[in-house]
């Protein structure tokens, strides 16, 4: 590791007064199962580096007026463990849960995992898929988004729009109201435990009264930079009464994308394109069960 | 580079050590507090060998820097057994056969300690996913299953 100076501040305007003095030249830990080993490879090289575990302002998971809050730095295992978490938004349940190890799970947290922006993190794709608002404060100020307005912008590291300067401190949903909303997530890897997501799918499905789909939302992590919008599966769902015949018709559209935006990496269609259709089966199967709507064997 | 003092709990004692903020808490604990149970396999947090119990909870001390240690408790293999004989999960271990080439064991007895501290009476798939963060390269897993099992059984009385 290249020599750095090291700083644990407890509060989060320490921390981010800390951050805008030193701008580029800081690397943030949140629970640096990414960062330490990009230090211990020289692949990061910081004059300065920020522990954020000392701040316990960043780690929470409550619920407020219908709303989730989530601390970035609540980890992997706070989220799988919470019941809140596991009885109304499956999604980041099923996500957290098998991400890497017991102890990554333990270390790694849910706002690292999103500043991280991997190509392949299960807790992000959760949050698109749940289109999800992160905050993200500076000296300079406080500023909300959607998640994918995050990942879209172009800021320090050309990931996503976090400025050198600045923290993701909170992620926040609204409660699902699970009588007539569902939300799924399937993980496709090579092994049950410390393997990274070949394919992450996430989805998020709201029906009426009379079981019309209202909402959808459909996202495949892995298979691009980022998680994949399948925007035209989504829109042949709404308006539609939900079944499983009705989902299975939006998988030759997914199949399309895929191969569409894979093109230049041919080598890798075959296997994604027929996974992802597997990763969804699972997910309109759990879907349906958790509204009651239709058993599905497979 | 300025260096910090970590003070952190190492095995029951309060310990304060004088280090490079580039240091690993892997690295402190080997080579500052020679504390050499704590094996260094992959160094990217895939194999778990160098698993310590940090405030309760195993991680892989590849991870995290020895800054991070302060104020933290930290348990490795060295802490563990009682007055110099091995405890019920290290006994069980050796009985069930559980160790071959060694080098996976303190983390193996690591997560199975910080596992039947929370959950004294695991079932067969709790061992299973609590343990499914260390890779053992020789024996297979059936024994250290069996050996966890072992040991929570013997702790709550039996055999």
């Amino acid at each position: 590791m290249k020599p750095f100076d090291f700083y644990a501040p407890t509060t989060v305007d320490e921390a981010l007064e800390l951050m805008h003095k030193y701008q580029d030249s800081v690397s943030v830990i949140a629970g640096g199962t990414d960062l330490v080993l990009e230090l211990n490879e020289y692949k990061a090289t910081p004059a300065v580096v920020i522990d954020l575990k000392k701040i316990k302002e960043l780690n929470y998971i409550r619920v407020e007026d219908g709303v989730f809050r989530i601390g970035a730095m609540a980890t992997h295992a706070s989220l799988a463990a919470d019941q809140a978490v596991k009885e109304k938004v499956r999604i980041l349940h099923d996500a957290t849960r098998q991400v890497g190890s017991p102890q990554i799970r333990n270390l790694g947290t849910i706002g690292g995992n999103i500043a991280q922006s991997s190509v392949a993190g299960d807790g992000l794709a959760a949050c698109v898929t749940l289109n999800a608002d992160v905050t993200l404060r500076s000296v300079r100020g406080t500023r909300t988004m959607s998640i994918n307005d995050f990942l879209a912008g172009e800021g320090a590291q050309k990931r996503n729009i976090l400025a050198a300067d600045e923290l993701l401190t909170e992620i926040s949903f609204p409660v699902p109201d699970t009588k007539h909303t569902a939300t799924a997530f399937y993980k496709l890897a090579k092994r049950k435990s410390l393997a990274i997501s070949v394919i992450g799918g996430g989805m998020v499905v709201t029906v009426d009264d009379n079981g019309v789909c209202t909402h959808a939302s459909m996202r495949g992590g892995a298979l691009g930079r980022y998680p994949m919008h399948f925007a035209d599966c989504e829109a042949l769902l709404v308006g539609k009464k939900l079944s499983y015949a009705a989902m299975l018709e939006t998988l030759p559209i997914m199949h399309d994308q895929i191969l569409e935006a894979n093109r230049s990496r041919p080598w890798s269609v075959f296997y994604k394109k027929e996974g992802a259709q597997g990763v969804f089966k699972k997910l309109f199967a759990d879907i349906l069960g958790q509204l009651g709507i239709e058993e599905v064997q497979e | 580079m300025n260096k910090i003092t970590v003070h952190c709990t190492v095995n029951h004692k309060p310990v304060a050590v004088e280090i490079d903020p580039n240091k690993r808490l892997l690295d402190m604990l080997r080579e500052d507090l020679n504390l050499t149970s704590v094996k260094e396999g992959c160094s990217e947090g895939e194999c778990g060998a160098c698993t310590v119990i940090f405030n309760g909870e195993p991680v892989t001390s590849c991870c995290v820097l020895a800054g991070q240690a302060e104020g933290a408790d930290i348990i490795t293999l060295e802490g563990v057994s009682v007055d110099g004989k091995p405890d019920v999960v290290q006994q069980a271990f050796m009985d069930a056969g559980a160790v071959q080439c060694g080098f996976c064991t303190p983390g193996m007895i690591l997560t199975a300690e910080a596992l039947l501290a929370k959950n004294p009476a695991p079932t067969e798939e709790e061992v299973k996913q609590a343990m499914s963060g260390n890779l053992c390269r020789c024996t297979g897993y059936a024994k250290i299953v069996e050996a966890v099992l072992l040991a929570a059984e013997r702790a709550r009385g039996g055999v």
